[in-house]
């Protein structure tokens, strides 16, 4: 069996986890709604289009539901040492580390997803540009956001500080991300050109690429117990 | 902490700190003003070698980093923790020299420009190395782990190094640091490299006393922690 077969088969056993337990995704989806709904009542609509801010109201809400959830991608497996025993398997940790972090890109893209759809409703943007685009932007900026919250999370879980050290170590890594995607998806809700924004999703790319690889390359210095 | 190695700091810090009054006195009396931001610009020799020493204390963090995830050697540990302990202090007086002269020279304190930034990420990934360090509850898990963020972190200085270039800059661009050579008249290239120096062995310095007193404190661990005095008592 192949190191990827191995890695997609973490991934499903994190998912069918994910959906049996469910605590950690709704707790996700409850705060993007939530926070939608707030962000309805804290913007005056009559000073500041809903357009005009949505980009950034989108990233800021995935990042931070993000880095919610990757503080809790190893709980399920905490109780009776169930991590110690999947690095006692013949999986490689960068494969670990690969199914990890696809199952944390799944739930990332559904948070994702209901992020986009309730702040366009809440903020009642109508002209939301091609969907294809957003795709385009979204996709290595929640690979980037997935790799840094599953190996930050993972050295989350030893510290006293618990959840308040992820944001520390992870935002200031992430501010390429949130700068080139949230830029990037305000020129989307514009509909300007490609070309216009293809150069910050080359670097989103650059940064979700080199991301998924540094923390392969590392992760057996953060995940061996 | 051994006699030789308490002679090598204390002259290093010594001459560190007279060539940094050297310097003081060059910028207040001896080099001439800019022609265009005049006198403002003389916080140039203080905030382009504090840039330096955090880049240099940086690259010692990484390298030292790196040798003690390969090869979990303590003497590899204790020298990253004394350079990150320089890199904190010496960014942070870049991080305040860069604003004050911007204030002038920009009419702002601040740009979100991508040199700014990536070194305001870097200061801040540092300050993430000590929280990681201090809060891990088993210390040799804590050593690694603060490798892993200093590891992480340094790959951020080649961007540092090439934004300027790669992207539409505030900042100027090197002055001393190029393909055909400096652009500086005399005195004042003079007078920057002196402070290069004076910061430089300042750093060396205080590196060179903070990793003996590391190295001293894990060798006698129970001394530090006052457990001696328990047990006797």
């Amino acid at each position: 069996m192949n190191e990827l077969r191995r890695a997609w088969l973490i991934t499903l056993k994190d998912l069918r986890l994910e959906f049996r337990t469910g605590g950690r995704l709704l707790s996700m989806i409850a705060f993007v709604v939530l926070a939608g709904f707030l962000f309805a009542f804290a913007l005056d609509q009559t000073a500041v289009a809903g357009r005009d801010v949505a980009a950034a109201l989108t990233w800021l809400v995935i990042l931070f539901a993000s880095t919610a959830g990757a503080g809790r991608i190893f709980d399920p497996e905490e109780e009776e040492g169930a991590f110690r025993h999947l690095l006692l398997t013949p999986v490689s940790r960068p494969a670990i580390f690969l199914g990890k972090t696809a199952a944390n890109l799944a739930v990332i893209w559904l948070v994702t997803a209901l992020t986009f759809l309730s702040l366009t409703a809440f903020l009642d943007v109508r002209d939301q540009g091609s969907p294809a685009a957003h795709a385009a932007v979204l996709l290595p900026g929640t690979i980037g956001l997935a790799a840094t919250g599953t190996f930050f999370g993972r050295m989350s879980r030893h510290s006293s500080l618990g959840d308040t050290l992820l944001p520390v170590l992870t935002f200031p890594l992430l501010v390429p991300v949130i700068f080139f995607g949230a830029t990037s998806t305000a020129r989307v809700f514009l509909e300007r050109p490609w070309p216009e924004i293809s150069g910050s999703v080359r670097l989103l790319w650059a940064f979700a690429v080199g991301s998924v690889f540094i923390g392969a390359a590392l992760f057996r210095h953060v995940s061996d117990e | 902490m051994s006699t030789r190695g308490r002679i090598t700091g204390l002259a290093l810090v010594t001459t560190g700190v007279a060539t940094i009054l050297l310097v003081h006195w060059m910028v207040a009396f001896w080099v001439p003003n800019e022609a265009s931001q005049g006198v403002v610009q003389r916080i140039f020799y203080i905030h382009v070698p504090a840039a330096w020493t955090t880049f240099l204390a940086v690259g010692i963090v990484a390298v030292a980093s790196a040798v003690y995830l390969w090869l979990e050697d303590e003497r590899a540990d204790a020298a990253a923790v004394a350079a990150a302990e320089g890199a904190l202090v010496f960014g942070a007086i870049m991080l305040i020299t860069g604003p004050l002269w911007a204030r002038v020279a920009w009419n702002t304190y601040w740009q979100w420009d991508p040199r700014l930034t990536l070194t305001l990420i870097l200061w801040f990934t540092y300050l993430g190395y000590f929280l990681v360090r201090g809060s891990v509850v088993d210390p040799r898990r804590g050593k690694r782990f603060a490798a892993v963020v200093a590891v992480v972190g340094s790959l951020n200085i080649p961007l540092i190094h090439v934004s300027v270039e790669w992207f539409r800059s505030i900042h100027p661009e090197p002055t001393v640091l190029k393909p055909d050579g400096p652009t500086l008249p005399s005195d004042m290239l003079a007078t920057l490299l002196t402070s290069l120096a004076g910061f430089t062995l300042l750093f060396l310095g205080l590196f060179t006393f903070r990793y003996a007193v590391e190295r001293l404190r894990r060798r006698r661990p129970a001394v530090v922690s006052g457990e001696t005095d328990e047990a006797l008592t």
